[in-house]
């Protein structure tokens, strides 16, 4: 979606992007032969512990992914508008809007799914998470299983939290056993959790890339190839396309070629998720600046590097929106100087409260940090309506023009 | 009738003067401790010496919170930072502030840097509540309070004083209980009275509150019931003190005879019980609250709950006092409104803020309502 | 018998003086409303017009913002109590009612009998309200009066989606930017106006007969964008703007017969 509207183009079958789209479309698929099948479905947050039902062998997916499709796809509005008949305010996250409304609209053409036979919930991205999946449940009359990772005030996860989230962790299993059917097997686990491992290492290198100058990819393919990070994590596939990804960028580097199809003339960091339903206009507004994106916080979203089982929960309670302000600001201070980018662009993003409430302050202190311009715009991850296009063009140019200005060109 | 008219005044006199209320306190050296919403421990605060002095922000000009929050965060937040900035709070010691919904944590993320001259403490609830996993984690979110309290203050912590708090802590709960059990049936209980005594519970030490209390009742106990047919409404949301609207409440011949706002009645629900050691009774309540936006229920018990407080008072409908921006609150909504038109029970949505100017829609909607039921 | 009902909005006052709860005798229409003495000018307009005097009234209740303000009622009630009786009498078969006025839109559901069973007002937000056609129509320099036939001209309406006053001032200054024609964006700001207060009435639930009135109403191109989100025929009518007082009128006349 990164692209532009050119003559239909067909990747080379081999190659990692031709490979995570075949992943990404065969999650689809295999969901409706489970269905099929009578297996059950469950539904899924996006940052819940994959671990536990890629051991138990569940079929499950992710509203998350799927109302980010329908947005791209230009079906949020309509989605949104459904809710909002329904009673549902338009303050509440658009992806819980599309999501609510897909359960009882059922078919829709920007992307179909399965409805669910019971609910995996996890609050480690937001609360608002839990109000959303409260309601699906009650909705469809269905099981809801809740892993509650709070957010952390503190830089470093305590024991006490470690022993909270294992006590759920454990409950999870046992209840989900009871309601598939299915049977934990320690071996199982152990298993996925070197794939996921092997998934989480490969994404994050591939991603790691983005620090060469130039970069050998367009960021906004982070974006793309995440839904893959997110619905196959546990998957030797996945594994491999990620790997291979990390190869292709490796070649790039030695052969001075990019996925950025435009001379690179700055470097910036896009903080939040993207503007799905304008996500053409944004990309564009930015590619035509020679602006490429080279960092992101996503990379770090869906990279679960650990050892042992208390340190997967670690990891599940260090996502970028369970940690405070400290630490979130020094891991994107980290990647800043590492990518050595030039400008922070920030969306504030009407359906994340979490996400954009102290967003102000924090990237205040990381332009400060690194010395570099930020700007901000008014947006919306899935709901079309509250964007504008004029606001966006006039920060990005203002924010070109800053970073013009630093370099010496005019 | 005079002594009861005198004993409302000084509920309606402490609501409406928080700031005067901590002058008097830091008069008497006594080191306060701010409490945000929503279900900060007091009780532990309490024990330590320190006066847990409440804070739902206020209706206030959002200017200087702009810089932290962006327009779509509630007003409470906005204005608590709005207050923090100004210095409303300057003199207290440290502010609790819980993490029970995403503005929350935001807020405590904001203090540090808006208002540096008050500590931030942070209260970590667990959601899975009522586990034993669970209260342990709730327990090490009270501790995690106690060691900050004690290095920021001096104080120190012991079981055997929280049993004293909890106690005085469970009479209020009663206190409160009582009065909104009798309340309901005295015209003479506007709208406006019946927030003031809820409100002003947070700028007051709460033994002397519920003296305050037991006074209201025995006044009200010899007045004579007069017999005036009202409205009968259950409000429900996260706060409705908006002067206006309660002007508005009472113009349209409503008595709100129970509620269901986290400011008023959600705080008053539960107490504690007995339990092996002191914070164990406390953990044992949080575990045991429920009904709340705030607080996991997959079986949403919220809405039923409301029903029934309808049937229990005879209500003719409920007024939802929608925060704006609270999503938690807009998720409920939903559901509250599906059981309603089930069970033939009228609605009215309004929309609060702290930084309304305009209450005509509002008054028109109550008018329609009151009308309608009338 | 003689009963007033008049209607003091935020632009406009309106006045029906019925006789014997059932005959409309005169209707007045004044282009001054709240804070103004358009509501005393309004009622000395209609009594004028129907040769009747001021002592000869029954009783008189006001609605509308102004309704507090207005010391010659007897009485007052909301405009959604007092549209849903006019609207009923006007015709019986209506059973929601679509009201966009200046400061607010509303959704009114009524029983057979014309009583009020269910009602919502928009939000906080100015989208979906008269107010919204005003800003609009001041950045296009377009008379309000000319929406409907701009927008009937076309069948290219504008894609206006923002909900936000601001952000869709700016897009309608894009979409002029870019080159789409008057017409079309006038064509979508109506439609934006209709998906705002469609999404309010799918949350009362809407019921035919439907019946749209305020002064939004007469804008024909917003009407056929209505019925377009909403799949159903919207009944208008040139005296929708006089429903809030005839209601008001009729309520007079019960008050007298309840007092009797």
């Amino acid at each position: 979606m990164g692209e532009e509207a050119k003559p239909k183009y067909i990747p080379d079958p081999n190659s990692a992007k031709a490979k995570l789209g075949k992943i990404a479309k065969e999650h689809y698929d295999n969901l409706w032969i489970a269905k099929e099948k009578g297996e059950m479905i469950g539904w899924c947050a996006s940052n819940f512990p994959q671990e536990i039902f890629q051991t138990l062998g569940l079929t499950v997916c992710y509203p998350e992914n799927q109302a980010a499709a329908i947005a791209a796809r230009g079906g949020g509005g309509r989605l949104c508008e459904v809710a909002e008949g329904e009673g549902y305010s338009n303050d509440i996250c658009a992806y819980a809007r599309i999501s609510i409304a897909y359960s009882q609209v059922k078919d829709i053409e920007e992307q179909n799914m399965p409805q669910p036979d019971y609910l995996l919930c996890c609050n480690n991205i937001c609360n608002c998470m839990i109000k959303w999946y409260e309601n699906l449940a009650k909705e469809l009359n269905i099981p809801m299983i809740l892993i509650d990772i709070p957010f952390n005030p503190d830089y470093k996860v305590s024991k006490e939290e470690i022993a909270y989230v294992k006590g759920q962790f454990l409950d999870a299993i046992r209840q989900l056993e009871e309601i598939t059917g299915k049977k934990w097997s320690d071996e199982k686990f152990e298993e996925i959790m070197k794939i996921s491992n092997r998934t989480s290492k490969a994404w994050l290198e591939a991603t790691s890339f983005c620090k060469y100058n130039p970069s050998p990819l367009n960021g906004f393919d982070l974006m793309n190839h995440m839904a893959v990070a997110v619905c196959a994590r546990g998957t030797v596939e996945a594994a491999e396309a990620f790997e291979l990804l990390a190869k292709e960028y490796e070649e790039s580097v030695k052969n001075g070629t990019s996925t950025f199809r435009a001379e690179e003339k700055h470097r910036i960091m896009f903080e939040g998720i993207a503007c799905w339903p304008h996500l053409r206009f944004t990309a564009t507004e930015l590619k035509s600046r020679g602006i490429n994106l080279v960092a992101t916080i996503y990379a770090d979203a869906f990279g679960f590097i650990y050892d042992d089982f208390d340190g997967l929960i670690e990891a599940y309670c260090n996502v970028p929106n369970a940690i405070n302000l400290e630490h979130a600001r020094d891991k994107r201070t980290a990647i800043v100087k590492n990518n050595k980018v030039e400008g922070l662009l920030v969306h504030v993003n009407r359906s994340c409260k979490l996400w954009s409430g102290f967003m102000y302050e924090m990237s205040r202190q990381i332009a400060e940090e690194c010395n570099v311009p930020l700007s901000t715009f008014d947006g919306d991850q899935a709901d079309p309506r509250n964007f504008s296009e004029a606001q966006y063009e006039t920060r990005v140019q203002a924010l070109t023009e800053i970073m013009e200005a630093n370099k010496g060109v005019r | 009738m005079a002594a009861l008219q005198d004993i409302l005044q000084e509920f309606h006199r402490i609501a409406a003067s928080p700031q005067e209320q901590m002058k008097h306190y830091l008069a008497q050296n006594k080191k306060i401790v701010v409490c945000s919403p929503v279900y900060t421990p007091e009780e532990v605060i309490h024990s330590m010496g320190l006066l847990p002095f409440g804070t739902w922000g206020t209706d206030m000009e959002i200017k200087e919170a702009k810089a932290y929050f962006p327009a779509f965060i509630c007003s409470v937040m906005q204005s608590i930072l709005e207050l923090g900035i100004k210095g409303a709070f300057d003199g207290a010691s440290a502010i609790v502030i819980p993490s029970l919904c995403d503005s929350l944590k935001c807020l405590g993320q904001n203090w540090k840097y808006a208002v540096p001259g008050i500590e931030f403490v942070p209260m970590t609830y667990p959601q899975n509540r009522n586990t034993t996993y669970g209260k342990e984690f709730t327990k090490a979110g009270y501790q995690r309070v106690i060691a900050d309290l004690e290095r920021i203050t001096g104080e120190t912590f012991e079981d055997e004083k929280l049993h004293k708090s909890i106690e005085i802590y469970n009479a209020h709960n009663q206190a409160m209980r009582e009065f909104s059990e009798y309340a309901k049936n005295y015209s003479v209980i506007t709208a406006a009275d019946r927030n003031a005594v809820f409100k002003s519970a947070f700028f007051l030490e709460k033994s002397e509150h519920t003296a305050l209390i037991n006074q209201l009742l025995e006044a009200l106990k010899e007045t004579e019931l007069a017999d005036v047919k009202k409205i009968r409404i259950v409000t429900s949301g996260i706060l409705a003190d908006a002067k206006e609207l309660l002007a508005i409440l009472n113009d349209n011949n409503i008595q709100v005879v129970a509620d269901d706002i986290a400011q008023e009645s959600r705080q008053y629900r539960v107490d504690c019980p007995i339990a092996a050691t002191a914070l164990d009774r406390l953990a044992e309540k949080f575990a045991t609250m429920n009904n709340c936006s705030v607080l996991y229920d997959v079986n949403k018990g919220r809405a039923s709950y409301l029903t029934e407080l309808v049937q229990e008072n005879k209500a003719d409908g409920i007024i939802y006092a929608l925060t704006k921006f609270c999503d938690p609150e807009e998720f409920d909504y939903v559901v509250v409104k599906k059981i309603c038109e089930e069970k033939e029970i009228p609605l009215l949505l309004i929309e609060v803020d702290r930084q309304m100017v305009n209450y005509e829609q509002v008054r028109t909607a109550v008018q329609t309502f009151s009308e309608m039921l009338g | 018998m003689y009963t007033l009902g008049i209607d003091i909005g935020s632009t406009t006052s309106k006045c029906v003086l019925l006789e014997d709860g059932n005959k409309i005798i005169a209707t007045s229409l004044v282009v001054a409303g709240i804070g103004t003495n358009g509501g005393i000018k309004c009622m000395n307009e209609v009594l004028e017009n129907a040769k009747v005097k001021r002592e000869e009234i029954a009783y008189i209740i006001a609605t509308g913002y102004g309704r507090k303000n207005f010391s010659e009622a007897n009485g007052e009630l909301s405009e959604l109590s007092c549209h849903a009786k006019g609207v009923h009498f006007a015709d019986p078969e209506v059973r929601t009612i679509i009201d966009i006025g200046g400061q607010d839109a509303k959704v009114i559901r009524l029983n057979s009998k014309g009583i009020l069973e269910n009602f919502l007002m928009n939000d906080k937000c100015a989208a979906g309200t008269g107010r919204f056609l005003d800003v609009m129509a001041t950045i296009l320099q377009v008379p309000i009066a000319e929406f409907e036939t701009q927008a009937r001209s076309t069948k290219e309406p504008a894609k206006i989606s923002s909900t936000c006053t601001v952000f869709a001032e700016s897009e309608v200054i894009s979409q002029l930017a870019n080159g789409s024609k008057v017409e079309c964006v006038i064509a979508g700001i109506c439609n934006s106006v209709a998906s705002r207060v469609a999404g309010l009435a799918k949350r009362v639930g809407v019921k035919e007969e439907v019946f749209m009135s305020g002064g939004v109403a007469r804008n024909g191109g917003v009407r056929d964008a209505l019925e377009r989100e909403l799949q159903v025929s919207i009944k208008y009518s040139e005296h929708s703007q006089l429903m809030g007082a005839l209601g008001a009128a009729l309520f007079a006349y019960e008050k007298i017969g309840a007092a009797e």
